[in-house]
């Protein structure tokens, strides 16, 4: 099984040196022959757990945290706002 | 008696009586981590001047006469994972080096209402992905019986900290095994609880349909107690279910007679050691001298269980992990001048190798093309095997098998190949996949001197069972024997 690790990698938004891609390369083709190890079964109809129903909370506005703490973490901040490189073409 | 020594119920039972104080607790614990942390390294972030605070408001609330929990003043550790408000929730990444979560998970606003201290973060593999804690960007935790040894993973810190006497009880998380394979490796209990029944808010997500946080302890009671004190429903997540549970250390019964247990066969095969086979067998064995009969149950067979395991964990963790790029929250790149740079060197830099490959394996199963071949096809052997658990529960009150197949391996032994690597969760990974409760317990040494664990697996939200049958196993061994890990 041919595995395209340079599309992959562009789809999970990560960079390879040639030698990482051999590497990864050899590696996935052995997991994946592990993980082909399935039956071939139909038990199509819904994954859910009738007993133990979902409960979605009211969708209401709580004031729990400050900006200023969540903004606490963010890699690079100007007045308030995340700052990111450029992302539309002028 | 050196306090670190005893367990959560003894010490919550001599502060009640005044005997000795929480700080004395807590002092004790953290000259235990002073002596045995340059060996067994299994903290990322200590916490000792908050935590002797803590200890010391306890003891004042005592002193007044204000009503207390059990667990009130004793030293819990924390698997850096989950949020605990301004302490780093590093998940043993690079990426997260520098998040201190601004708010805490939901289990650590439950201990706070019964009053727990908080020792300090634990060791982890990175983002819960690995079976060892080798793949943590920080340090390599090592295993109490024997230093050249792994803890097991993930959550390997949590099970050496409780067996070396560097916590008294721990969290830990498990999406495959994360808190069973190390309790077992490291001769502690550890309880894997129903999916739904402990939220995950404040836990950072791995695969989670599959994640759940559980207690790690020495001693039945105290795996109990600390459960007790985190299960229950929240608002903050909708998985979690709407029921009522008991105080679990309360109800308590070693009565096994006429209790049938389910012993599959596939599960003692082929992969598993022959002394791990002998010791599970003896604590079979065991529960038959106590009044119960054993029965063969079919489950699913492991390897099927493993590989939809990591299709399902694997395509989960690639849309979780998605989150990572170095906008919000966690590393940046200092090298980028576009968009695109800046997320593909950020996630290049900041994740280690496994995390990588769990992430290309999980876009790998749901890209286009594949969908079918591989994410459905795990979603359909996920419903046969919760069919045929429904099914084996039908005969038997509760599943024994063995833990993990093996004991404790060395440093490096299984870090080039992965998938002997994945081996290790292959015992665990189903009741996962089916959303049951297993636990894990001692039951014994083999020739090298390192612990086995034995599992059970029960249907769902039937703890209380499980935990009878370990507290039983326990009343007649005499107790965990974790003297060499605690002198």
């Amino acid at each position: 099984m041919e595995i395209d690790i340079k599309r992959l990698a562009r789809l999970a938004k990560l960079k390879f040196t040639p030698e990482e891609e051999e590497k990864y390369a050899a590696q996935m083709a052995n997991i994946v022959a592990m993980v082909e190890k399935l039956p071939d079964l139909d038990a199509s109809g819904p994954l859910i757990d009738p007993d133990n129903p979902m409960e979605f909370r009211k969708d209401e506005v709580e004031k729990k945290y400050s900006r200023d703490e969540l903004l606490a973490n963010a890699p690079e901040v100007q007045a308030g706002c995340v700052v990111v490189p450029k992302t539309v073409a002028e | 008696m050196e306090l670190y020594r005893l367990t959560a119920s003894e010490l919550s039972r001599m502060m009640q009586k005044k005997e000795v104080s929480s700080v004395e607790v807590t002092r004790s614990v953290f000259d235990r981590i002073a002596k045995k942390e340059p060996e067994i390294e299994a903290y990322i972030t200590l916490n000792e001047q908050a935590a002797l605070q803590k200890a010391a408001e306890v003891d004042e609330k005592r002193a007044k006469g204000e009503p207390l929990s059990p667990l009130a003043g004793i030293p819990v550790g924390v698997k850096d994972n989950i949020c605990v408000k301004g302490l780093p929730a590093t998940c043993a990444s690079k990426m997260l080096e520098n998040f201190i979560p601004p708010y805490n998970a939901t289990v650590i606003e439950k201990l706070n209402a019964q009053d727990c201290v908080y020792t300090g973060k634990l060791n982890m593999d990175e983002f819960a992905m690995g079976s060892s804690t080798e793949t943590s960007y920080f340090k390599k935790t090592r295993n109490p019986f024997d230093l050249s040894r792994v803890p097991g993973g993930s959550s390997g810190g949590s099970a050496a900290a409780v067996a070396a006497g560097e916590a008294v009880v721990a969290l830990g998380s498990d999406t495959g095994g994360s808190i069973r394979q190390p309790a077992a490796f490291c001769g502690v209990v550890g309880l894997k609880p129903t999916y739904g029944s402990v939220s995950r808010f404040g836990l950072v997500a791995f695969a989670s349909s599959l994640d759940q946080i559980g207690p790690f302890g020495r001693s039945i009671e105290d795996v109990a107690m600390l459960y007790s004190a985190i299960c229950g429903k929240d608002p903050y997540d909708t998985t979690t279910a709407r029921r009522e549970y008991p105080r679990f250390e309360a109800g308590f019964s070693a009565d096994m007679q006429g209790v049938k247990i389910g012993i599959p066969d596939a599960y003692f095969g082929k992969g598993v050691s022959d002394e791990v086979r002998r010791l599970v067998m003896q604590a079979a064995h065991k529960y038959e001298e106590m009044g119960a009969a054993l029965v063969p149950v079919t489950l699913p067979e492991p390897d099927y269980g493993l590989a939809a395991y990591y299709i399902i964990a694997c395509a989960e963790a690639s849309s979780n992990l998605a989150r990572y790029d170095g906008v919000k929250y966690g590393y940046r790149t200092k090298n980028y001048k576009t968009l695109d740079e800046m997320y593909e060197n950020t996630r290049s830099e900041g994740f280690g190798d496994e995390v990588k490959r769990r992430i290309m394996l999980g876009t790998y199963v749901l890209s286009s093309g594949y969908y079918d071949a591989y994410y459905k096809k795990a979603k359909f052997t996920q419903k046969l095997m919760e069919g045929m658990f429904r099914e084996a529960f039908q005969k038997a009150d509760f599943i024994l098998s063995p833990t993990a197949p093996d004991t404790a391996f060395q440093f490096g032994e299984n870090s080039d190949d992965q998938v002997k690597m994945y081996m290790n969760d292959i015992l665990t990974v189903t009741a996962n996949i089916a959303g049951l409760p297993a636990l894990s317990f001692p039951c014994g040494f083999d020739s090298k001197g390192m612990p086995a664990g034995c599992q059970l697996i029960g249907g769902k939200f039937t703890e209380q069972r499980l935990l009878n049958a370990a507290y039983a196993y326990e009343k007649a061994a005499g107790g965990f024997d974790l003297s060499r890990t605690l002198d």
